[in-house]
């Protein structure tokens, strides 16, 4: 009795010995820094890298958001040998709310809105030493790069409504109208347009080379106008568009391609342009509609926007001949805003209530093209028609036409190829987010 | 006077010495088989005692006994145990019969116990090294699972050489948890990740682009595939939560509990076998009829169509891709030996397979070394090392947005297109597609290489030992340790890498995986038996698991000439993701045997994670079990019909641990203009998240009639799973797509029924067979986040919905434009059903196994990939249109996916397959003797087959496929995979 006992103790030592001795330790994250770390104090030394995340998310899926707008606004068809509903669902108009092309893009657009959201609040929270300026002139850059996300989602969902407040992913803001979302749209762009206002000369961090001459509080103030601007012509409050674009960087006799720029490279985990596939392909391509040539008038230097196949490409009964050949390689730029549409903008602007000044903005951009100078009537509706077109080819491929035709109301003039095509004014809100 | 008290203390110690002589009897005798072979190291016990002894060399024994008669039990592995009443010291003779419906079996119950089968209150499925890899030899462990045991739905991911397979054991056990068992070897804990290849996504765009993608549709191997089959004795599968609740944290999923070969005492025996073969593709699904007539209609070549046929050039690239024979050959050589203190089991293994795709292949070499050494009676150690070296080449296919994977070039390829090299070995373009799959299959490198070393040590110490009572302290250590370095390589010269293509002027990727597993573990067994036979045992013991890894992928990009170094290169792109964990946990048991009659356990596991929210908080899962063997009461008799009546009970729990790093929202990092900056995740993390609780409760009986002839099995079981880790899909204007969440509860009920029938059983001939029907049905009790979707491409072409209420693995999809979602199949199986034979006549054995799967959909977009390129085989059939008027392919793209209806493309995915099938002959002794004298034994000769026959109405290459690999709900969906094979071969084997 005396062993079992002495072992029983001895068990029962070893046991809680084991027992208490083991306290594990370790458990923290590993692999990269959380987001908690900057919205909780967003420190000199990650403000570039929060902005370059935002300028690089930026261009997420933006093939998906372009492709969708064009083939919607039947500018050009995407076949891909990989996916048919780009053939499918897209031309059809059979947009469903579960699929990639309404989900992807809102996801990605608003992930970038997110990551300026978390650097503003960790602007708000911080606790190292920016000046009153720098504070205004990051503040002022933030809020104009969510402006632009959110506006890009607007376009897309329209009258359906997006989201506005998403700061707290456990308490989302309702879903806002089109009209309320450009309000709100308009109002950070403006908020943001007093700080870089008083953002002083420079900023504490680089843009990249997209950003070009806009890279000092007074630039970036530039690009604010301009996409203010923008906003405005959406919302139709003319004479704003009018006093916007002055302080923008609009420039009638000035270089059309001067703008905002997403830049591209091979480098690394950087992204190489997705909106350029080589000429001639087969499996994946991207089509101009027949229109586009048809309708353009002759000697339109705009049209070497696209370019002869060598064999046309039939996919589902939508045939094309040509190639789109707006981005020659992997590491061309693609606009955010750039001056040719400002000066259509400013032509827009003025057929109300100065209708030869349009005509005149007009000219600047038909003369560029190669062609002589307006010679229509000077009506609304006709200075109107000529606007759309011109921008219908200066803006070819820059996912404008469907969201400009649809605010004149003419969707019912986009041509549809097939019988069961039709074009949709708005894309489905994601079925996560609709409620 | 002295001398008188001499004489009296003489006649006293003789008074005394007699009766003891009388009553210290030694019996003695030999152990032998039904064949007079001696059997050595056989335990002879007194009956209600320790008292016993092992035979010696020759099966000689002799054993003390208190008084005649005795009542003796006489055991050894693979026989059935003997009670024999020994009346005299004359010598005896026992027979023991073998075990063949393994009755007395010994399973391993706690973790450091083991139990007789006949005493199991749970359906522990157990495969034995025959069943395993006796019938013909299979290509990974995993892969020889299926069709074995009830309860399992094993899948093969694509008949892509080096594995790849996920086996679900009771249903589905987690969502987005872990869904794979865990599996000991030796009790060692395994690895068994699936790590995808940098490289692979960033050529065929599957996973869609952005910033660092975490693929899944790869067609990565599972580390399962190193272990080999050969060196194992026995399988033992515990299911679910009631038997795995031992495990805690790690056991919801089921374990699997491999156990190798050790050696026996005696002379050295060499076993030396060789197989050699060939491999084909089961299913090639063919061509149009083409015609001159039918390539103008359809493509405008006519005219190019005819230049081919005139020039002879038509060619069935199907064929030309999936029509190779791959060379098979499998070596094995063991010795096993030993003396009384020291056996050793020594085996090396050398497979070479080649795929059905040239190129392909998996070559693997695995050299072990197990030990046994007992430094005294108490104290016994034993090792097994193991290191397997391995080398896959796996092609490229499934899933890609950029028309270059083989398999979906293959869907833009038609007869007439010319593809092979001139003399110089320079591939021409494709003609309707962006590559070349002819020229990507030659060029192209995607080889996974593996250094794995598997060791674990155990230490058994008697401490103590009386008449009714032992101690046993029982001590494990094991390490698992690999490096996985994958390669990847697309040369420049491949048509969709050009510069003047939109490629990337070539692409190299490495990436290098080093995972290190060890666990430690030590227990206390201590064993107490009354006197009338009440046995109580009780296990206490710790374990403690550390995981490490860590995954570096290097992608370079612009290659220099047809360098491969990721320095020569002008871009390169780098990642890293490491793991560390440490699991801490203890464990009690007791059970109770009365006299065999009624036996329960009562076990609790609590265990700690460095994984969950609070590092030190305890989870605790406890297990209790009871099992009656009717057939051993009085009340019984000797009932001839049924002999063998045994009803059990069983309840556990059992947990999954949340993935790694879910506790963190991470950002991942990009790069733009050269400025790096940092992008919020995917996926939110969850800092108070815990691991998913399962709990089984399992109920059955076996019994055995006519004297074991027929044995039944039959077991209901109900698995509720709580906390559902759920990678729940949120509002994505969050910024973030899902979030970690425990958010739910799913149910899975079933039904196993085992029978085995010795039908014949006479000198010259007997068989024997076992036929096993299961059947699992999951339900979505509970689900606290809205529905949502997963694994699938769309509701137009069919996904899967977690949805309350439903079946967990219903898929769903529209029905036409602007109709509801609606569920149009289930993956869930209706039943499976496996049959089983071994009949032997004379000195011939012929074996094999049909497995039939009833039921369970897969969804198909195979075919409709090649409907887009208008290749399908089917194309011009009328099947698909219930109307019957149009064409299966225009069908499929007009009315099925443009019109939003993903009911073509969920197709029933059942099949009735031979997965096995052997022959051998075994040359009589008296002919060996006569040959070689008494230097080779056991001479076999056979032929094998693996998936010979297999029937399935299913509409492309195999139903059993994943694009989506193993892990996770959505096996069955399928996106041009590499198509299975099924296997010939020819086999020797000798003992020397």
């Amino acid at each position: 009795m005396k062993i079992i006992r002495k072992f029983n103790i001895i068990i029962l030592t070893i046991g809680f010995l084991a027992f208490a001795s083991c306290d594990l330790e370790g458990g923290e994250s590993l692999n990269g820094a959380s987001t908690s770390s900057i919205s909780d104090d967003l420190s000199r030394g990650e403000l570039p890298q929060a902005i370059s995340g935002i300028l690089s998310d930026m261009r997420d899926r933006l093939n998906t958001q372009v492709d969708v707008q064009s083939i919607l606004g039947r500018e050009y068809y995407y076949f891909t040998s990989s996916d048919p509903r780009f053939e499918g669902d897209v031309v059809t108009g059979n947009l469903d709310n579960q699929t990639f092309y309404t989900t992807n893009v809102w996801a990605t657009r608003y992930a970038a809105v997110k990551e300026a959201n978390l650097a503003l609040a960790g602007l708000a929270n911080t606790t190292s030493d920016f000046s009153p300026q720098e504070v205004a002139a990051i503040r002022g850059v933030l809020n104009t790069l969510k402006a632009h996300e959110l506006l890009m989602v607007s376009n897309n969902q329209y009258t359906n409504g997006i989201r506005i407040d998403v700061s707290d992913p456990d308490n989302l803001g309702p879903i806002v109208s089109y009209g309320d979302a450009l309000t709100a749209i308009f109002n950070l762009l403006t908020d943001a347009a007093i700080d870089l206002d008083a953002g002083g000369s420079s900023l504490p961090f680089n843009l990249t080379s997209g950003y070009d001459g806009f890279d000092t509080p007074e630039g970036f103030l530039q690009f604010n106008k301009a996409l203010s601007a923008r906003v405005e012509a959406y919302r139709g409050n003319y004479s704003n568009v009018l006093s916007l674009l002055d302080d923008s960087f609009m420039d009638m006799s000035g270089d059309l391609k001067t703008g905002v720029y997403h830049t591209f490279s091979l480098t690394g985990a950087d992204l190489s342009n997705p909106l350029f596939i080589a000429q001639n392909q087969e499996a994946n391509v991207r089509l101009p509609h027949s229109s586009f040539l048809t309708d353009a008038e002759a000697g339109d230097s705009r049209i070497n926007k696209v370019t002869l196949r060598d064999t046309p490409r039939e996919a589902s009964g939508l045939v094309g001949t040509h190639d789109v050949w707006i981005y020659q390689s992997l590491l061309d730029n693609v606009p955010i805003i750039r001056n040719e549409e400002l000066i259509l903008l400013y032509a827009e602007a003025n057929i109300a209530t100065n209708p030869g000044e349009a005509v005149n903005a007009i000219n600047v951009i038909r003369n560029a093209a190669g062609l002589s100078d307006y010679s229509g009537a000077q009506t609304a509706s006709a200075l109107e028609d000529e606007v759309l077109k011109q921008k219908r080819y200066s803006l070819f491929g820059e996912g404008h036409r469907w969201v400009d035709m649809r605010r004149f109301d003419k969707i019912s003039e986009l041509p549809n190829d097939r019988t069961g095509d039709m074009v949709p004014s708005a894309i489905p809100i994601p079925f996560d987010d609709d409620f | 006077m002295k001398r008188k008290k001499l004489l009296k203390k003489l006649l006293f110690f003789c008074a005394f010495l007699l009766p003891l002589s009388i009553m210290a009897q030694t019996i003695t005798g030999k152990v032998t088989d039904t064949n007079g072979e001696a059997i050595s190291f056989a335990t002879i016990v007194e009956e209600g005692t320790s008292n016993g002894t092992t035979s010696d060399m020759d099966g000689n024994f002799s054993l003390t006994v208190n008084q005649l008669p005795v009542n003796i039990d006489v055991s050894s592995l693979g026989f059935i145990t003997k009670k024999e009443v020994i009346t005299s010291e004359a010598p005896v003779t026992i027979v023991l019969i073998e075990d063949t419906v393994g009755l007395d079996e010994i399973v391993i119950s706690g973790l450091a116990s083991t139990i007789k089968r006949s005493n199991l209150a749970n359906s522990v499925a157990v495969v034995s090294a025959d069943d395993l890899a006796g019938r013909t030899p299979p290509q990974t462990l995993d892969g020889a699972l299926a069709g074995k045991f009830t309860g399992a739905l094993v899948t093969s991911n694509s008949g892509s050489p080096g594995g790849g397979l996920s086996v679900k054991l009771r249903g589905v056990t987690s969502i987005n948890g872990n869904s794979q068992p865990l599996y000991v070897i030796d009790g060692v804990y395994i690895d068994n990740s699936s790590v995808f290849s940098a490289g692979l996504n960033d050529v065929s765009n599957a996973a869609g682009g952005g910033a660092s993608a975490s693929s899944n549709q790869d067609n990565a191997s599972n580390r399962i595939a190193d272990i080999n089959p050969d060196d194992i004795e026995s399988i033992e599968i515990l299911k679910g939560a009631s038997a795995s609740a031992i495990y805690g944290s790690r056991g919801a999923a089921g374990v699997i509990i491999i156990t190798t070969k050790k050696g026996k005492a005696g002379k050295t025996k060499i076993n030396f076998s060789q197989s050699n073969g060939w491999n084909e593709a089961i299913n090639l699904q063919g061509q149009r009829d083409w015609s001159s007539a039918l390539a103008e209609s359809e493509f405008g070549e006519g005219a190019l169509y005819s230049a081919a046929e005139a020039a002879g050039t038509l060619r069935d690239y199907e064929k030309e891709l999936f029509g190779e024979k791959g060379f098979i050959s499998n070596t094995n050589v063991s010795m096993s030996g030993g003396s009384e203190n020291t056996t050793f089991f020594a085996g090396l293994t050398r497979n070479q397979e080649d795929g059905i795709v040239k190129g392909t292949g998996y070559d693997k070499s695995s050299v072990r070394l197990n030990i046994d050494h007992k430094f005294t009676d108490n104290i016994k150690f034993s090792l097994t090392s193991n290191y397997i070296n391995s080398s896959a080449d796996r092609g490229f296919f499934n899933n890609d947005n950029a028309g270059t994977t083989l398999g979906v070039a293959l869907t833009a390829t038609r007869p007439w297109d010319f593809l092979l090299p001139d003399e110089n070995g320079n591939y021409p373009d494709h003609p309707n597609n962006s590559s070349n799959p002819l020229q990507t299959r030659d060029l192209m490198t995607n080889n996974e290489r593996v250094s794995r070393f598997i060791t674990g040590g155990s230490l058994d110490v008697n401490l103590f030992r009386t008449d009714n009572q032992s101690l046993k302290f029982v001590a494990r250590a094991g390490v698992d340790h690999y490096t996985l370095t994958a390669k990847v390589i697309f040369p420049k010269e491949l048509q969709f890498q050009r510069p003047d293509q939109g490629g990337v002027n070539g692409l190299s990727a490495i990436s290098t995986t080093t995972n290190t597993n060890a666990n430690y573990s030590a227990f206390l067994v201590h064993n107490f038996s009354t006197d009338n036979d009440l046995k109580f045992t009780t296990q206490a013991g710790v374990t403690n698991q550390q995981f490490s890894q860590n995954i570096v992928r290097v992608t370079a990009t612009d290659l220099i000439a047809s360098e491969t170094n990721v320095d020569q290169a002008a871009n390169v792109n780098t990642d890293q993701v490491r793991l560390e964990q440490e699991d801490f946990g203890f464990f009690a048991q007791e059970e109770f045997n009365f006299q065999d009659k009624i036996i329960a356990t009562v076990g609790i596991t609590g265990d700690k994670s460095t994984n969950n929210g609070d590092i030190n908080e305890f989870f605790y899962y406890p297990k209790g079990s009871l099992a009656v063997n009717f057939h051993n009461f009085d009340f019984w008799g000797a009932n001839e019909v049924l002999n063998r009546f045994k009803i059990r009970g069983a309840y556990g729990e059992a947990g999954t641990f949340a993935a790694f790093g879910s506790l963190f929202t991470i950002l991942n990092n990009t790069l733009i203009d050269n400025n790096v900056g940092i992008i919020v995740p995917i996926t939110r993390g969850n800092p108070n998240i815990s691991p998913e609780r399962q709990k089984e409760f399992e109920i059955g009986f076996d019994a055995g009639l006519l004297n074991n002839r027929i044995t039944l099995e039959f077991s209901y079981y109900k698995k509720t799973v709580e906390d559902l880790l759920l990678r729940a899909d949120i509002p994505t204007s969050t910024g973030f797509s899902s979030e970690w969440k425990n958010a739910g509860e799913l149910e899975n009920k079933g039904f196993e029924i085992g029978v085995n029938l010795k039908v014949f059983d006479a000198d010259d001939f007997t068989w024997n067979s076992g036929i096993s029907w299961y059947t699992n049905e999951s339900e979505m009790t509970r689900l606290d986040v809205p529905t949502f979707n997963l694994g699938g491409f769309g509701n137009s072409l069919g996904q899967f919905q977690i949805e309350e209420g439903a079946s967990v693995t219903q898929i769903v999809g529209t029905t036409g434009p602007g109709t509801p979602v609606s569920v149009l199949g289930d993956a869930e199986p209706d039943f499976q059903m496996s049959f089983i034979n071994d009949l032997r006549y004379k000195d011939f054995t012929l074996s094999f196994l049909w497995h039939w799967k009833k039921g369970g959909d897969n969804i198909n977009l195979t075919k409709l990939l090649s409907d887009f390129g208008g290749t399908s085989a089917d194309f011009d059939d009328f099947d698909v249109d219930p109307a019957g008027q149009i064409r299966n392919g225009d069908y499929r793209i007009s009315n099925g996916l443009f019109a939003g209806n993903a009911r073509p493309f969920v197709e029933d995915a059942s099949y009735l397959r031979l997965r096995e099938v052997g022959l051998y002959y075994t040359v009589p002794s008296e002919t060996l003797t006569n040959w070689f004298n008494d230097i080779v034994s056991n001479v076999k000769l056979g032929f094998s087959g693996h998936n010979l026959i297999n029937i399935f109405d299913y509409n492309s290459y195999d139903p059993e496929v994943s694009n989506f690999g193993g892990n996770g709900l959505s096996t069955g969906v399928e996106v041009t995979p590499f198509p299975s094979s099924k296997r010939f071969m020819f086999h020797l084997s000798a003992q020397f």
